[in-house]
């Protein structure tokens, strides 16, 4: 197929998330990585009294994936996921391993939900999320700097209200 | 009580009447008095005996078990109260029901304790079934449901008769269409921004319905501005017997047969003749040779059932196939021989369609047609035909589907693909030659599908290595899982493939069972594209359209990136271009 706009790769979507959402993932890695191990530590000190060579080895690759999930991932997903909404459209852009893209026009979008929860209130983040009639077209954008995202939603919410019909 | 003014339409049904909303057909009975109706009387029949057959067993049960204990009077004396209990049961439900016609909707009280009220916008009704299962035929009786384009709630009217029924339907869509092409023109008009619309027909100078056929695919279609007379119902397809041969290559009912075998064979082992001990002994030669035949005969048993069991099951459901265009702009299919249904879709609401060949189907030329819409319940999509020659169902598709497309590409450019018709001869959808994925795909898919075996063949290491089994095993389980994957992984990719048409978007796809699928351009809600680690390295993608109708996304897989990209920018080029890298975006 020849191409007939030049070059035909989809260009990064303009904005990053909220710069806090590292310290945000970092935290919650740290929540649960923290619990994981520690049931971990109990059942290799108290449970395995042997120290069995391999349970070394699963108990030392769990702290190494623990180290990772906490100091590298959030990092990743920082630089990954990425957002722009136009007069038209919103498209996203996350995944470090996996790539997903989604794209979704306004006028076909019926929700617009923001999120919030305990940690990231603390961290004054939100998360966007933009259904549109399809299961499977949901869009969310993650961590948000909580005034810009209640900026979005009510951009957003004025954007589709323009449009008539039923977004099907 | 009030009764507002309105044109009832029974005389001058085909003209405009300044105040009253046009519709072409009287308004039924029903719907114009207003008031609380309970369902037909001949209803006092029919839930008591649903009610007695689904107690069935379990009085069955009760009966022989009391039977057998000692005191049998007991039972006697409980037979009655179970049946009279099942009998009052029964009527609850005719005294608790009850509907009514507002001016602008439809309201049904169901329930004695937990009661339910259920409405539908009569503005909004875009489809209606009726079903009549065999008792509610003898009885002239049937049951509709009422769909109003949101999934998964539809309003169900039971204990209708016959007639009323068939009426309501009709009035129910004709006023639905009629609304929403009064809707339409008010979208039209400038300035007016009301989105409200919907909810208040009555007020509205109606048009007379969105007649005449709209073609899908094209932004929304104007209604048809003529108040004249209703175009007659086009025949798109009725049953040809001669389809019955398809009817056995049908996995589904081989899975019935097989499991009423099975059922029968565990008979079989209580009557003792596959038990152990019986095989050991004087007749052991007799017996195993008796075994030998038992499981012929079972085979042919099987064989002979399949044949009956799905030859009988194509003639009950597809009885009196006929798939009717109508005069309001809806798709109508009805069929069965015992119990009757029909089932209608708003044209509009038929965002495309889906060619299914099952391997043995394909091999006989043969494949089912089935739609996709939205609001039409479970799964989104509704059979429209049943197995059948597989130009027919292309046909079919192509006239449901308002198309016989020229296959011109609309970017001007000829398709690299030779064959695919750049001379711009008549083709449509269903029947354009897809474009496949490349070596990239090629290979890909062929490694992809080696998870199986390295899967397969790791357990049979491992049981190999716990049992102590021969390792030739293992290598034995390596080839042959290997090359069947080989095998399906070939299939695959054969079958794997994209195009796109003027108005519809392509997606060809599956191993064993080939499915095409083809999505109107206008119904595509939304892109996703995926890749997977693999993927990227060897620039590849999945494409996922979003859309609402059927199962809410067309995936085409495997597809190079470029390619991806390219088909998204087309067939949705407002959405997407402005995402792509160059041109004067910053």
């Amino acid at each position: 197929m020849s191409s007939v706009t030049g070059d035909p790769a989809l260009r990064d979507p303009a904005r990053k998330v909220s710069s806090r959402a590292i310290a945000y993932w970092t935290t919650t890695a740290l929540v649960w990585e923290g619990i994981f191990l520690a049931v971990l530590v109990v059942v290799y000190l108290f449970v395995l009294p042997d120290r069995w060579w391999w349970a070394t080895v699963i108990l030392a690759l769990a702290v190494a994936g623990a180290l990772v999930e906490i100091l590298v991932v959030p990092r990743f997903k920082y630089a990954v996921h990425r957002w722009e909404v136009t007069d038209t459209a919103i498209y996203t852009r996350s995944g470090w391993l996996n790539v997903e893209q989604r794209i979704a026009p306004l006028s076909r979008v019926q929700t617009v939900d923001s999120e919030q929860g305990a940690i990231q209130r603390m961290f004054r983040l939100a998360s966007i999320t933009v259904t549109t009639a399809s299961a499977a077209g949901a869009i969310e954008i993650k961590c948000l700097d909580q005034d810009e995202a209640r900026r979005v939603v009510a951009d957003l919410t004025e954007i589709t209200g323009r449009d008539e019909g039923d977004a099907t | 009580m009030t009764l507002p003014p309105r044109d009832d339409g029974r005389d001058g049904a085909l003209d405009t009447p300044p105040t009253g909303p046009a519709y072409d057909l009287p308004a039924p009975q029903a719907v114009r008095d207003r008031e609380w109706h309970r369902q037909s009387p001949r209803m006092l029949f029919i839930h008591p005996v649903k009610v007695l057959w689904s107690m069935a067993v379990p009085i069955v049960i009760a009966f022989v078990g009391i039977r057998q204990s000692a005191d049998t009077t007991w039972s006697v004396r409980l037979l009655p109260v179970l049946v009279l209990g099942a009998l009052a049961l029964g009527v609850i439900p005719w005294f608790t029901t009850r509907y009514r016609f507002t001016e602008t909707q439809l309201q049904v009280k169901t329930g004695l304790i937990n009661r339910s009220e259920k409405t539908a916008p009569l503005d909004r009704v875009r489809s209606v079934d009726l079903e009549s299962p065999p008792l509610h035929r003898i009885l002239g009786l049937a049951r509709a449901r009422i769909g109003t384009g949101v999934d998964e709630s539809r309003v169900e009217l039971d204990g209708l008769a016959r007639e009323d029924a068939g009426q309501l339907r009709e009035y129910l869509l004709l006023r639905g269409a009629g609304a929403r092409g009064a809707q339409q023109t008010a979208a039209r008009s400038p300035g007016d921004a009301s989105l409200g619309s919907e909810g208040d027909v009555p007020g509205l100078q109606g048009a007379p319905g969105a007649q005449g056929s709209p073609e899908p695919g094209l932004p929304p279609p104007p209604p048809a501005q003529r108040p004249g007379p209703l175009r007659p119902e086009e025949v798109l397809a009725e049953i040809d017997w001669s389809w019955l041969r398809f009817a056995p290559f049908s996995l589904s009912s081989l899975v019935i047969v097989a499991t009423a075998l099975g059922v029968l064979f565990q008979f079989g082992d209580d009557f003792g003749v596959l038990s152990q001990d019986r095989v050991t002994g004087t007749y052991e030669w007799v017996l195993a040779q008796a075994l030998v035949a038992i499981v012929l005969v079972g085979l042919f048993v099987l064989l002979v059932g399949w044949l009956v069991v799905s030859t009988l099951n194509y003639v009950l459901q597809w009885w009196n196939l006929r798939l009717v265009r109508e005069p309001g702009g809806t798709i109508r299919l009805t069929r069965g021989l015992l119990t009757t249904t029909s089932t209608t879709v708003e044209e509009a609401r038929i965002r495309g369609v889906q060619l299914t060949e099952p391997l043995l189907l394909r091999a006989v030329g043969g494949g089912e047609l089935t739609s996709l819409a939205t609001g039409v319940g479970t799964g989104g999509t509704t059979k429209l035909l049943p197995p059948c020659p597989r130009p027919v169902a292309e046909s079919v598709g192509h006239s449901v589907l308002g198309t016989g497309e020229r296959l011109l590409d609309p970017t001007g450019d000829t398709p690299r693909d030779p064959g695919t018709g750049g001379d711009g001869r008549l083709d449509g959808p269903l029947t354009v030659p897809v474009r496949s994925h490349g070596p990239a795909a090629h290979r890909r898919i062929l490694v992809q599908s080696q998870w199986a075996t390295a899967f397969l063949t790791g357990v049979a290491a491992g049981l190999t290595w716990w049992l102590g089994w021969d390792w030739w095993v293992v290598a034995a389980v390596a080839a042959g899982t290997g090359l069947a994957s080989l095998g399906l992984g070939e299939l695959s990719y054969r079958n794997l493939g994209h195009q796109l048409t003027p108005e519809h978007l392509v997606s060809r796809s599956g191993a064993l069972q080939r499915q095409r699928v083809v999505l109107e351009r206008a119904g595509v809600i939304g892109w996703v594209v995926r890749q997977s680690f693999f993927q990227r390295r060897r620039g590849l993608a999945d494409l996922l359209a979003t859309t609402a109708a059927g199962p809410e996304v067309v995936t085409v897989a495997n597809i190079p990136l470029p390619w991806a990209l390219e088909l998204a920018s087309r067939t949705t080029p407002t959405v997407v271009d402005q995402f792509r890298s160059t041109g004067e975006e910053p």
